[in-house]
């Protein structure tokens, strides 16, 4: 059983990808969907024994690397974290699965899409039971190589190819730190083993820089995967791929699998503060950042692509002051209504004949009130509406973070990013919603409510979102003790949410301060204008990363190569000093040589009497000559 | 005895023999000319060192190189009137088709 799951997503990944032109489009969805589906029913019975009766499982395989100083097996480890990451990745990869049945319905490649969606699957679940690094280095770049093949499905499209580029690069940078950090452990402990290093780090005198080192190589690791700030570029990119894709991208696998390491490894980071320290600044910033760039992106799935970056800022920000099952919790439940808004999006945007702009919808709620419903359900989930799924985790977090005063700013930047958060989600709704429409007639009189394949995993994943902060927080928060703060503390970054949600309503709502605020604002050419146009084009390119990034980074990497290592070193100096220049030298030589024999006959006496005369004179050359 | 002269002359005679054939650029009999007097230098300076020496062999050599010598103008000088049969022209700077 405990094999079986991660058995049945792999077999249905090579059944599909090598059989599917005979199993067909159809064969392909039932046969995928089921396989996670039965994955999701066992990791459910996995959840049951190792977390809610507490006995920790370990699986040893078959020996791996086996040299003097090293030893590796291949092993399971079903402990509560990874029985918790598990029951979240089949049950929403399993609902993307069958969601992309009726998605895709009409895409040529289905078998190909589902065997990636399957073997990301697998790939995530490999991560997450691993027993050692080494081995959730395989899932760790698998993940990565399938988002790859995922975000570039759509292969014609140039946008698609280049998204899934950055996406394969920005986080290799993150991968070096991992694998940096994989060394130096290995040099500190002798061991790869999560239960070798935590045994020893009780034991032994270890040395505290050096752990330090390791847990911010780590912390870099997870920063490429989990795109916090400085690499979370390849996240909004990432919404190229299709809307299952990035459902299943964002909400349950990959960028969760950053803040999974770092939950992970919590023993070394116990150890070293300065490390949770930056943790929980670079947290809270992400969550700041990310949430004012939410706030004025006109692409539905940008929107929810930098709200998934704020709430990682919070998973990790969290992490950061030791409450590893706190973010833990917050990962679940944003798994539940992350992965309903990415599909509800994308019902949307099937009901739009694939509009993505949400300035081109509007006045949706007529003919799409279900997908309304779900919308909103996840908004409000996402905004931490009390007795929704966010509001057990989110709240927590905040008071957690404020419970720790040294680091109180962070506490401000979360609440004020809820405020933009549900200033975001509401923007969202109304544009897309309930403001006139600014659709073609025909699109916006042919939208309507999608298949059964959509719906179903939408309602679950609703339901999901309502109750699993509530059913959860037993078994996953059982250890967590409740600060005790003041109760206006506690009850701030609701009144702030409250705040941006009544704020962006009122906003929008009004027509003459929305003709301001709306996404084309009136054409004046005045001071307030202009300050305007300065400041959403800001946030609108999320504070110029990208452009500072190619601009100062990346081009000036891509002058060096071209410039110097290409030109200076590999076509220059070493062609020079290697085979151009020396068949150069050698073919004047010869020729300068040939001209000697010059075909005339009193210049050949000459040279043959000159060289007989110094051989009867005995003349000795200089040796080495 | 004037040895050192006789040798002298005999030598300096293969030296003009030698300059013959290296600074002259136009014409073929010279060359064959100069070789003559190579040979003729070179069998000097045996039968000088065979009457100093009182040896036998030098003058054998000198009777063999003879020989040798007008074998070789004779086919040096069958080859020159071929040569000039074909080319109208015996200049030593024309013998320049075989070059490097």
């Amino acid at each position: 059983m405990f094999i079986l799951v991660l058995l049945i997503p792999l077999l249905s990944a090579i059944i599909s990808g090598l059989f599917g032109k005979k199993i067909g489009t159809k064969g392909a969805g039932i046969l995928t969907s089921s396989c996670i589906t039965i994955s999701a029913i066992i990791s459910c019975g996995i959840f049951y024994i190792t977390c809610l009766n507490s006995s920790t499982t370990y699986i040893k395989l078959w020996k791996w690397f086996d040299s003097e100083l090293f030893t590796t097996y291949f092993g399971l480890q079903f402990d509560s974290l990874t029985s918790t990451m598990l029951l979240v990745i089949t049950c929403v990869s399993a609902l993307v699965h069958i969601y992309s049945t009726g998605y895709m319905a009409r895409d040529p490649h289905i078998p190909r899409f589902m065997s990636y969606l399957s073997l990301f699957t697998f790939l995530m679940i490999v991560l997450v039971t691993s027993n050692n690094y080494v081995q959730l280095f395989i899932g760790w770049e698998g993940v990565g190589l399938c988002s790859y093949l995922l975000i570039n499905f759509w292969l014609t499209r140039i946008e698609a190819n280049k998204a899934a580029m950055k996406a394969m690069f920005v986080n290799r940078v993150g991968d070096i730190g991992l694998v940096l950090a994989m060394l130096m452990i290995l040099k500190e402990f002798g061991a790869l083993e999560f239960a070798t290093i935590n045994s020893l780090l009780v034991t032994s005198a270890i040395n505290k820089e050096n752990i330090t080192i390791i847990c911010l190589l780590l912390f870099l690791g997870a920063v490429g995967k989990s795109a916090q700030l400085g690499l979370h570029t390849w996240l909004p990119d990432a919404m190229e791929g299709p809307t299952p894709v990035s459902a299943l991208i964002h909400a349950a696998t990959m960028v969760t699998a950053g803040v999974f390491l770092i939950i992970r490894s919590s023993p070394l980071f116990e150890i070293s503060p300065l490390a949770l320290t930056i943790v929980t600044i670079l947290g809270a910033l992400t969550a700041f950042f990310a949430a004012t760039t939410g706030v004025l992106q006109n692409d539905l799935k940008k929107v929810i692509a930098y709200s998934t970056c704020s709430q990682l800022g919070y998973m990790v920000m969290v992490c950061g002051v030791s409450n590893y099952s706190t973010s833990l919790f917050h990962l679940m439940n944003h798994a539940f209504f992350k992965a309903l808004l990415f599909l509800s999006a994308g019902s949307i945007i099937h009901a739009v004949k694939d509009e993505q702009d949400m300035r081109k919808m509007g006045g949706l709620i007529k003919s799409t009130p279900f997908t309304y419903i779900m919308i909103l359900i996840g908004s409000l989930s996402l905004m931490g509406f009390p007795y929704l799924a966010g509001f057990y985790s989110k709240d927590l977090i905040l008071e957690l973070i404020y419970d720790k005063y040294y680091i109180a700013f962070a506490y401000w930047l979360g609440s004020f990013s809820a405020l933009l958060t549900a200033f975001y989600s509401i923007r969202l709704m109304y544009i897309t919603f309930i403001a006139n429409t600014n659709a073609k007639k025909e699109i916006f009189l042919g939208a309507h409510e999608p298949s059964k394949n959509i719906t179903i995993p939408l309602l679950l994943l609703a339901l999901g979102s309502i109750f699993v902060g509530y059913l959860a927080k037993e078994a996953v928060l059982s250890n967590v003790i409740p600060p005790i703060i003041s109760n206006t503390i506690k009850i701030i970054p609701l009144l702030f949410s409250l705040f941006g949600a009544i704020f962006a309503f009122s906003l929008y709502n009004s027509t003459i301060v929305g003709r301001i605020w709306g996404p084309y604002p009136a054409q004046d050419k005045n001071q307030n204008w202009n300050l305007y146009h300065k400041f959403y084009t800001f946030f609108n390119s999320a504070w110029q990363f990208n452009y500072i990034i190619n601009h100062f980074l990346v081009r000036n990497i891509w002058k060096f190569g071209h410039l110097i290592t290409y030109r200076v070193i590999d076509r220059g100096l070493l062609e020079i000093i290697g085979p151009r220049g020396i068949s150069k030298i050698f073919i004047k030589l010869t020729q300068n040589m040939s001209n000697l024999q010059s075909g005339m006959v009193f210049n050949y006496a000459l040279i043959m009497i000159i060289f007989t005369t110094l051989f009867i004179s005995g003349y000795q050359f200089p040796k080495g000559f | 005895m004037m040895y050192y002269e006789y040798l002298t002359v005999g030598i300096i005679l293969f030296i003009l023999g030698v300059l013959g054939i290296v600074l002259n650029r136009s014409n073929l009999i010279i060359m064959l000319m100069s070789i003559e007097l190579m040979l003729l230098s070179i069998s000097l300076l045996f039968l000088i060192n065979s009457i100093v020496l009182d040896n036998l062999i030098g003058q054998i050599f000198t009777i063999m190189i003879l020989t040798v010598a007008a074998a070789e103008t004779a086919i040096g000088l069958a080859i020159l009137v071929a040569y000039y049969r074909i080319r109208g022209t015996i200049a030593v700077r024309s013998l320049n088709i075989l070059r490097g």
